[in-house]
């Protein structure tokens, strides 16, 4: 047996390269997979196509005589294929690919799956576009028992390194981070108000995040009244004139200001007094305005919680870190797994099961004997050995079809094995 | 005398309290719910170690250094069980490691049923010390819960996070929490502090008890919290800090003046 990936990802390829190989839609997906386990060879195919990776995993049941001299080509199959159905040459993409065998090919899938791989390490999308991409494939025959089993165990080591690390806890993109940062500081956000002062990129993506998170209460001020009534009903909130600062300061939990003046618009002592007026209820204070709009000194006030685009980037960067160390504890979980999957896989060697299945046939015979025995003592030796002989026969021609059927290097030999251990239910016993 | 099930008991939360640690280590809140199953079996466990001695002596089983710790115990993972449910938020594990080492304390005294003073044996005295610990193993949650509060507060002050913080809930819960604590601390206490007050004058009439000026130091440090948490402007930062302060006059009540003086509390 062989497993082969061939791929690229936002490490190994540009942009250009990566669009071009592309499967952007459902249906290339299903053609794809159609005309590739038409190929001989190839036994069973997965494709997995996102916007930082494109990989093809493949069985090949070429038999392990044959493997030595054959597998280079199934390699070389894949980027044929690939050369063809995208229709471009070989050569232009051929040094962005990495290819990976057996067990690193396995190691690889499930570091993918566990999102070890991704661009952004830990974040949750990537599993849920594996197992699309495993849907696909059963839907179009294009899997059997060994990568049905491998992708699930890909599914199953996903779940397990999000449940036993903290790979994917702490959020690493600036306006998450900053909702990550109000939520330790406040219960429930939907009884809570939000101030909006000044606009930006950054500011109405963090405040969309906040309404998303339930905030419902929202109002927006800027120096030009207009705009903030453009982006009220925008956010469908409700816009504040900029000179009533200070009134709105009193009543909002929260406070995102972003705006283009050159010097502090929110000062210390206008804080002080805002604070003693909302009777030093808590109030966050995001400031992503460059330069700042807000005296960094206001943090030193009691329950004032205010953070700039250093601190919330500072967050950041201490979170991929963090993912990073975890990374490391996750690939403990990968590698175990990984050999959980041999261990799948050796149970599929012929051998070793034609024995137990004969072992089995033995010891029922063995113990059936017994029982007979047991049941007619007055029977002489004679008749006895020839009863041993006529049982011992009959297990002989009954175990005759499935040994040889066994031994027989056929195209689907494993799922014959594996049919044959829960015909014969070998691995029953075993547990 | 049923000790087996204080010793089951004891073994149960001795198991939490490790999961706990570990989980706290570990930055991870995915043993609460081993941690939880152990609490609770052994709480019930504990409750019907408690009823059996109730019922033997007739009388509440609180006042051997042994009982007190045990009752101590049983206070604060009951309320622990009651936090966690009426707030959703994890905090089991604290209360469980606060539990089991009050209980490993209480395993080290005798065990027998202390024999009151037929003077001193009566219902007002079971309700003054039932309430009188009840309250304080609530002002014992204050503490733990206001120590998180400070460390929740300060990583998000100074903007430096080492983790811990992600298994702590948000300052608003922490600081509701303590406030419904004291908010039923402080009336259980002052109750028992009152009848405690009168039952000893009808005794010896008015006289001086260490224990009782020690208590009374600790009343007016926790009507001072009380009254400023209740009057709203009060800065949270510094409620935790004097909740803090206030407990450790409380545990030294608790233990300090028991064992160290001459007093009427002198453990049975």
């Amino acid at each position: 047996m062989s497993l082969t990936v061939v791929g690229l990802n936002h490490k190994t390829a540009p942009i250009e390269i990566r669009e071009k190989l592309a499967f952007g839609s459902k249906e290339a997906i299903k053609e794809a997979l159609r005309e590739l386990i038409q190929k001989e060879n190839i036994a069973e195919a997965v494709i997995l196509s996102t916007c930082n990776r494109v990989e093809i995993y493949v069985y090949s049941n070429l038999s392990s005589d044959k493997e030595n001299r054959e597998t280079k080509s199934i390699e070389e199959l894949i980027k044929e294929f690939i050369s063809k159905f995208h229709k471009i040459e070989k050569s232009s993409f051929e040094n962005y690919l990495y290819v990976y065998k057996d067990r690193q090919a396995v190691e690889h899938l499930f570091k993918v799956t566990s999102s070890l791989d991704s661009m952004i390490v830990g974040e949750p999308q990537i599993t849920g576009q594996v197992k699309e991409s495993y849907e696909i494939a059963l839907s179009e025959r294009a899997t059997s028992l060994i990568l049905n089993h491998l992708m699930n165990r890909a599914l199953f080591t996903a779940k397990r390194v999000r449940n036993e690390t903290r790979i994917s806890e702490n959020p690493v993109s600036v306006s998450y981070a900053a909702v990550g940062l109000i939520r330790k500081v406040f219960d429930d956000l939907s009884k809570k108000s939000i101030l909006l002062v000044g606009a930006g990129e950054m500011a109405e993506l963090a405040l969309r995040h906040l309404i998303g998170n339930g905030v419902k209460s929202v109002y927006i001020t800027n120096r030009t009244f207009e705009r903030a009534k453009e982006l009220a009903k925008e956010f469908n909130g409700v816009a504040v004139p900029f000179e009533n600062l200070k009134e709105n300061l009193i009543k909002t939990d929260i406070v995102l200001c972003s705006t283009a003046a050159p010097n502090y618009v929110i000062t210390e002592n206008m804080l002080k007094e805002v604070m003693y007026l909302r009777k030093y209820k808590p109030i966050f204070l995001i400031d992503i305005s460059v330069p700042r709009n807000i005296d960094p000194s206001c943090n030193n006030l009691d329950n004032v919680y205010l953070y700039n685009i250093d601190d919330l980037q500072a967050v950041v960067d201490s979170n991929i870190l963090e993912r990073k160390k975890e990374a490391e504890r996750a690939m403990i979980i990968i590698k175990e797994e990984t050999e959980k999957f041999f261990q799948w896989i050796n149970s599929l060697e012929s051998v070793p099961v034609i024995v137990s299945i004969r072992n089995k046939a033995e010891q029922i015979r063995q113990e059936e004997l017994e029982k007979f025995k047991s049941k007619f003592r007055d029977l002489s030796p004679e008749v006895l050995n020839s009863i041993d002989y006529l049982t011992q026969s009959i297990i002989n021609k009954i175990m005759h079809y499935p040994t040889v059927a066994l031994k027989n290097n056929c195209e689907s030999k494993e799922i014959l094995i594996y049919s044959a251990r829960r015909l014969f239910g070998i691995d029953n016993e075993e547990e | 005398m049923g000790t087996i099930f204080f010793e089951l008991a004891l073994t149960l939360y001795f198991a939490g309290f490790i999961l706990s640690i570990v989980g706290i280590i570990r930055k991870k809140n995915d043993l609460d719910k081993a941690v939880f199953f152990l609490s609770l079996i052994g709480f019930i466990l504990h409750t019907v170690y408690l009823i059996i001695r109730y019922i033997k002596s007739g009388q509440a089983p609180v006042f051997s250094m042994h009982e007190a710790n045990s009752y101590f115990a049983w206070s604060i993972l009951l309320v622990s069980f009651l936090i966690s449910f009426s707030y959703k938020v994890k905090v089991l594990n604290f209360g469980i490691i606060l539990s089991f080492l009050i209980m490993f304390i209480g395993a080290f005294f005798p065990r027998g049923i202390p024999s009151l003073k037929p003077e001193i044996k009566s219902f007002w005295i079971d309700i003054h010390a039932v309430m009188a610990i009840f309250g304080i193993a609530l002002f014992s949650l204050a503490f733990v819960f206001s120590s998180l509060y400070l460390i929740q507060e300060k990583a998000i002050k100074s903007k430096k996070f080492r983790g811990f913080e992600s298994i702590l809930p948000n300052l608003e819960i922490l600081d509701k929490i303590n406030y419904h604590l004291i908010f039923w601390g402080f009336p259980l206490y002052t109750i028992a502090l009152v009848v405690g007050f009168i039952k000893y004058v009808s005794l010896v009439g008015f006289m001086f008890d260490p224990k009782e000026i020690w208590s009374f130091l600790t009343w007016i440090v926790y009507l001072s919290i009380y009254y400023l948490r209740v009057k709203e402007d009060w800065r949270k930062k510094k409620a935790a800090y004097l909740t803090i302060l206030a407990f450790l006059l409380v545990i030294f009540g608790f233990f300090g003046i028991n064992l160290l003086t001459e007093s009427f509390h002198k453990p049975l």
